[in-house]
């Protein structure tokens, strides 16, 4: 009987792929989401969590901004 | 029936929205064909004109052989924004066949249209008696004028100093997913009003028209006869002077409203009055432009550049249209698809089959063949449920 597992398809590039396999990693175990790792530039994962992965991507990046120093 | 299912983007789609007899009923005015001609896509546009002398009605079947068959995805489109126009009505024979014909007024009045050319119901006035026409620069001006007032008056009512003869309930029609309204709150602007504002002109034109066409209903005009107004108007030429008379009371009412967004001007002489289309009331059938942010940050930057900017080539320089670019492609990194993931498969032929199935609705994300997994687009986990339910 196929098994119908419901969840979410990520592609990325390789850098972006590694910050969302150690923002995993770095999750309690009961709120790890990754599924399975499909290749360096794939994954499935669970459902319900696009925001947070969004969130935790727009963190980094703002991080990564240039601020003026005041 | 037609297959495809559009939203209306533009003029053109509105009609297409329209209900049979009534777009029928628009097929009895010679410049409306002309301009739905125009819209068309070009395969769509030749098979009119191939057919514009047949009296026959023409096999689906033989139709697919005007195309080679790489051509065939754009032979379904053509064929269907037609039907969809209802340029194309479907005739079904005893032997199931489906064949084609033109919509004979459609028809009849585009051989008219191409022997006789076309002539408007009324003829530019005089101009020993239209004194004080405004230059084209002038009209020019004024239509930008009337139009940023009337967005001014949209976003902001209080800050208005004239304000526009639109009553409350109209504007707020106008307002409507553009501003969020909370209880005594004054309204803010929302996500898509945001977008609305950067988009070009004609584009934001068309959305209010759109809406005024829409909401017409509820102010007892039918929308028909505007939608038929508008298209009659955008064949008339740019800067010249229309007796107010030859106009319905329907048209006349539409064209104080007009007025208000700058598509037209109010004059009036001695004894009569006439109005003055803009180039924004020539320019209406035109389609809308691409719709990405970054795009609509470009235009918006190249449309209010200052005008010593202007001048320049490119208006808006390469490095910060680099840098816009490059921004909006890092906050599009990651693609996220809502997705079903499934395995244990009975056996490698079911395996094969779905996965052939998946790649057929285009839905295949992901395959792999050595644990026998495939991952499909969500939307159609209902197909793949069918479809494998069937294998047993």
């Amino acid at each position: 009987m196929v098994n119908a597992i419901k969840g979410l398809f990520i592609s990325c590039d390789i850098p972006m792929a590694q910050f969302i396999v150690s923002f995993n990693a770095s999750l309690p175990a009961s709120q790890k989401f990754i599924v399975h790792m499909l290749d360096a530039t794939h994954m499935f994962v669970q459902p319900h969590v696009a925001e947070m992965i969004r969130s935790r991507i727009a963190d980094f990046r703002d991080q990564n901004s240039y601020e003026k120093p005041a | 029936m037609p297959q495809v299912r559009i939203i209306a983007k533009n003029f053109m789609d509105m009609v297409a929205a329209l209900p049979a007899m009534k777009l029928d009923k628009l097929y009895e005015n010679a410049f409306i064909c002309e301009a739905v001609l125009r819209s068309l896509p070009p395969l769509a546009k030749k098979y009119v004109l191939q057919m514009l002398y047949m009296v026959v009605p023409i096999t689906g079947k033989s139709m697919e052989e005007w195309v080679l068959s790489d051509g065939f995805s754009k032979h379904k489109v053509a064929v269907d924004r037609l039907l969809q126009l209802r340029i194309f009505l479907e005739v079904t024979d005893r032997k199931k066949e489906t064949s084609y014909r033109l919509n004979p007024k459609f028809q009849d009045n585009l051989q008219k249209y191409l022997v006789y050319g076309g002539a408007l119901p009324r003829e530019a006035m005089p101009s020993n008696i239209t004194v004080r026409l405004p230059s084209l620069e002038d009209l020019e001006a004024y239509a930008l004028e009337q139009w940023e007032c009337f967005l001014l008056q949209l976003i902001n009512s209080s800050h208005v100093e004239r304000p526009t003869n639109f009553s409350s309930s109209v504007m707020r029609v106008f307002q409507r997913g553009l501003l969020s309204a909370r209880e005594n709150e004054t309204p803010k602007l929302t996500e898509n009003g945001f977008q609305f504002l950067l988009m070009d002109t004609n584009a934001q034109l068309w959305y209010i028209i759109r809406e005024y066409i829409s909401s017409s209903q509820d102010r007892g005009v039918d929308p028909t006869d505007l939608i038929s107004f508008l298209l009659e108007l955008s064949f008339h030429v740019l800067g010249e002077a229309y007796n107010l008379s030859t106009l319905t009371e329907v048209q006349k009412n539409a064209v104080r409203d007009l007025a208000d967004l700058g598509l037209i001007k109010l004059q009036q002489g001695r004894k009569e009055g006439w109005f003055i289309p803009t180039k924004l009331a020539t320019n209406l059938s035109v389609s809308l432009s691409d719709t990405s942010s970054r795009k609509q940050i470009i235009s918006f930057l190249q449309q209010n550049a200052h005008p010593r900017v202007a001048e320049r080539t490119p208006a808006v320089p390469e490095n910060v249209t680099d840098q816009i670019r490059l921004w909006e492609t890092d906050r599009n990194r990651v693609d996220i698809i809502p997705s079903h993931l499934y395995e244990d498969f009975p056996s490698k032929e079911v395996f094969e089959a779905a996965s052939d199935f998946a790649r057929e609705v285009s839905g295949l994300l992901w395959e792999d063949t050595k644990n026998m997994r495939l991952i499909v687009r969500g939307e159609l986990h209902q197909d793949m449920r069918d479809f494998l339910r069937r294998q047993k």
